[in-house]
């Protein structure tokens, strides 16, 4: 008789019950970085800064396969590792009085992996963190600048760049300047670190932004890609632009002003080894978007001379948390979905876009949708979050995070009255996957709705080749389900536990953003 | 769970009935299941939603029952509760003997002993009946149109994706003997308990229930019973008491967490479900 149920939640591993089959192809571990906060929802939590574990999922196919999970709990102060890694005096008073001993790294959100090395890294806050997949823990902290009494903190980007043989890995880092009387905070020693994933070998340039884009406030970029053109490696930035007005957290969760984000860009460098600062360009075309929060991205590169990007626009002010009334004027109290420091909810529709370049030629295709019950066979593009080029290239797996209108702070709305969707022209829009045609990013729709999958978290990665894929879907509530790539409607297994659901103290939340795969 | 007025006809009558919920399914189907191609799919108006829910979950390491004792609000004259389960779940209707035992070991009124159930307290009692199960999307549609109880799309979404992971979507009438017709006054019902077991070696927790449009929140008493100790915990109620009851001669560790949860698919207050071309005032 099996007693899983019997397992303490402090045990680190555990099975979950697998319904289903595991197809060969996903033999290896998915890599999970989970935010933990209390279950007390009247307690403020940012979850920029909350505990961070890091979940292994051991999956050994078969019918029905094993899947097992390994958690390790991140330390955010670095206090296990050598001293060089930890928070400086700065970074503990720049923290406020939540802790005294700091704040190195928070990597509950991006997964990088490259062989049995992954890096996990923030949203926005801290430096990443370096693991060894098989020992499963944690080997360094990646922070190559040094914060200061005005610069106490720093930033990174979540998603890397990766040259096209994968050997080597790309990200920016900065220091954040503390807020002043009248301005936000700000970034400051602007860096791109190239790192050889085999040997370790680093490099770091110093980067100049772009002229006509050089407002340091809004300084940020969650992922990056990398691309050659002209025979010369180049690094694109996706400049996610938010502004924070707060480097600690809230010392009270009430309304507060809110100072708007900037239309997101692109910028580009060129790589050159020869020198030490690079100057940036901006992208064309990506600031007369003018859309917000441009966050998540896959790449073709493969030609080797430009490059077909696939990019995502939140339209949501991911500077802020949750808190506060929201825009019905309710009070979070009588909100009982409310978790006061959550992720934020969009501000009205997400935008995809697919961006070739090629010889200097380029051309800008859009999905933005609204939600309508009536027709819900085409989808939507509210809050976008996963973005996954099919191994074969031919479809785009995207998911869509939908709309909680009680959860969309007051205070935040009001910041942006001219493109805040109306309150009482919107309901809830359900979190959405949807497989996309890569050529012209419109839905691919399939006659037996096997192009898309309602109420499926947020968390996705496809694994396969060019000749069969999988998409799996995970969070700690619904666990983890995969897909035959070809048909959404067709979930070929599913795995659940309770242990996901609930860890020592608290629960996972928000849901995680990602998933990645690291084969065997 | 939304209204339904069940089919009032017998004879050649109902026979026109079930062609035509079967043309309409066939439509929708021909349509990717859009629901603009058959508008009658939709259920006229949300008018019930399960407001507290106690909950007797025993779990032995290999099977998995869950006793339930639903509290339902409502206006109208016949609703039906559908709810994704296992495929081998076996269900039963049963007494509320369970209730009444662990209760009166732990010196508990039930939900009674919640101060925000009081609002639901005097609540009449109703029996499911008719249970049905789909295995597919089609017989959720037929059913629901032959019906008239009809559904929303994001609901509609929401069972697509179960039966996709292999569940059932089973469903049950209930009618209350006072009714109302008044969404603003809604009747009280307390049903009868309904057992349902499937095999499983993790503990698997209910689902947050879908908003139909009477309460946003769901009242919860769970109490977890097995042969042997346990820490495993409730995702979002919190822990409010250990101990040990006997239940059918059988000794069980029990832990039981009280708490409220928000239903799925929330809105704004005042702002319309999801309907025809609805236009939003």
């Amino acid at each position: 008789m099996s007693l899983e149920y019997t397992a303490t939640p402090d045990r680190a591993t555990f099975d979950l019950y697998v319904r289903g089959s595991v197809p060969p192809e996903l033999a290896g571990a998915l890599i999970v970085p989970t935010s933990r906060r209390s279950k007390d929802r009247a307690a403020y939590s940012r979850w920029h800064d909350s505990q961070t574990d890091l979940m292994r999922l051991d999956v050994t196919p078969g019918k029905p396969g094993r899947i097992r999970v390994h958690v390790l709990g991140v330390d955010s102060t670095a206090a296990d590792l050598p001293a060089r890694y930890r928070s400086g005096e700065h970074a503990v008073r720049a923290y406020g009085a939540r802790t005294h001993r700091g704040y190195a790294t928070q990597p509950n959100h991006g997964v990088n992996v490259a062989g049995q090395t992954l890096w996990a890294t923030n949203l926005l806050f801290g430096a990443p963190v370096e693991v060894d997949v098989s020992r499963w823990e944690v080997r360094r902290v990646l922070a190559y600048l040094e914060p200061n009494e005005l610069a106490p903190r720093l930033s990174a980007t979540s998603h890397f760049a990766w040259s096209l043989d994968r050997r080597t890995a790309y990200f920016h880092e900065s220091l954040l300047q503390c807020e002043t009387p009248g301005d936000t905070v700000r970034a400051a020693e602007l860096s791109i670190i190239e790192v050889d994933a085999a040997s370790g070998a680093e490099r770091i340039w110093r980067l100049r932004p772009p002229p006509e884009d050089a407002d340091l406030a809004a300084a940020n970029f969650h992922s990056t890609f990398y691309f050659e053109e002209g025979g010369r490696p180049h690094l694109g930035l996706l400049r996610t632009g938010a502004l924070l007005e707060h480097l600690a957290p809230h010392s009270e969760p009430v309304d507060h002003a809110v100072c708007p984000m900037p239309a997101s860009t692109i910028w580009v460098v060129a790589l050159d080894p020869s020198r030490e600062v690079l100057q940036a360009q901006l992208l064309p075309g990506i600031r007369e978007l003018d859309a917000l929060a441009i966050s998540h991205l896959d790449i073709d590169a493969s030609s080797r001379d430009g490059f077909v990007l696939f990019a995502n626009f939140k339209h949501a002010d991911v500077a802020e948390d949750t808190h506060g009334p929201n825009i019905y004027d309710e009070r979070p109290e009588v909100i009982a979905e409310h978790y006061p420091g959550m992720t934020v909810e969009p501000l009205n529709i997400g935008l995809v876009i697919r961006y070739e370049r090629r010889a200097g030629q380029t051309s800008v295709r859009r999905f933005q949708r609204a939600y309508d019950p009536d027709q819900a066979s085409r989808g939507h593009s509210w809050l976008p979050i996963n973005i996954d080029l099919e191994p074969a290239g031919r479809h785009l797996f995207c998911t869509f995070a939908g709309f909680r209108p009680r959860l969309l702070s007051r205070h935040i709305a009001a910041a942006y009255p001219e493109r805040v969707i109306d309150p009482g022209q919107i309901r809830y829009v359900p979190p959405l996957l949807m497989r996309f045609d890569a050529r012209t990013l419109e839905p691919d729709i399939d006659k037996g709705r096997g192009h898309l999958s309602y109420t499926e978290p947020i968390a996705m990665t496809v694994i396969g080749d060019a000749r069969a894929s999988y998409v799996c879907t995970f969070s700690p509530e619904f666990g983890l389900r995969i897909y035959e790539a070809g048909d959404l409607s067709h979930m070929i297994c599913h795995a659940v536990s309770p242990q996901l659901m609930h860890w020592r103290d608290g629960h996972f939340r928000p849901e995680p953003a990602h998933i990645g795969f690291v084969p065997s | 769970m939304d209204n339904s007025d069940g089919p009032s006809v017998e004879g050649p009558a109902f026979a026109e009935k079930v062609r035509e919920a079967e043309e309409a399914t066939d439509l929708l189907q021909r349509h990717n299941w859009d629901f603009k191609a058959s508008p009658k799919v939709y259920a006229l108006q949300a008018t019930c939603d399960v407001a507290a829910k106690e909950i007797i979950l025993i779990h032995d390491g290999e099977i998995q029952t869950r006793i339930g004792r639903l509290v339902m609000l409502g206006a109208g004259t016949v609703f039906n509760l559908m709810g994704p389960e296992s495929a081998r779940s076996i269900f039963k209707d049963t007494g509320s003997h369970a209730f009444d035992e662990v209760n009166r070991q732990l010196g508990s009124r039930g939900l009674h002993d919640v101060p925000a159930f009081e609002r639901f307290a005097r609540a009449q009692e109703v029996t499911f009946y008719n249970h049905t199960a789909f295995y597919q999307l089609r017989d959720l549609v037929f059913w629901s149109i032959l019906h008239g109880g009809g559904l929303f799309p994001s609901g509609f979404a929401k069972f697509a994706q179960e039966i996709a992971s292999g569940k059932i979507i089973h469903n049950a009438l209930f009618t209350p003997a006072i009714r109302s017709k008044d969404t603003a006054r809604p009747v009280s019902m307390a049903a009868t308990c309904l057992s349902v077991s499937f095999p499983t070696s993790v503990v698997e927790w209910m689902e947050k229930p879908i908003y139909g449009g009477m309460v946003t929140e769901t009242i919860h008493i769970v109490n977890l019973l097995t042969p042997r100790p346990t820490t495993v915990s409730h995702p979002y109620l919190p822990l409010t008491g250990e101990g040990k009851v006997s239940l059918n001669h059988h000794p069980y560790y029990l832990r039981r967490f009280v708490g409220v949860s928000p239903k799925d698919g929330l809105r704004g207050p005042g702002v319309a479900p999801e309907g025809p071309q609805t236009k939003l005032e």
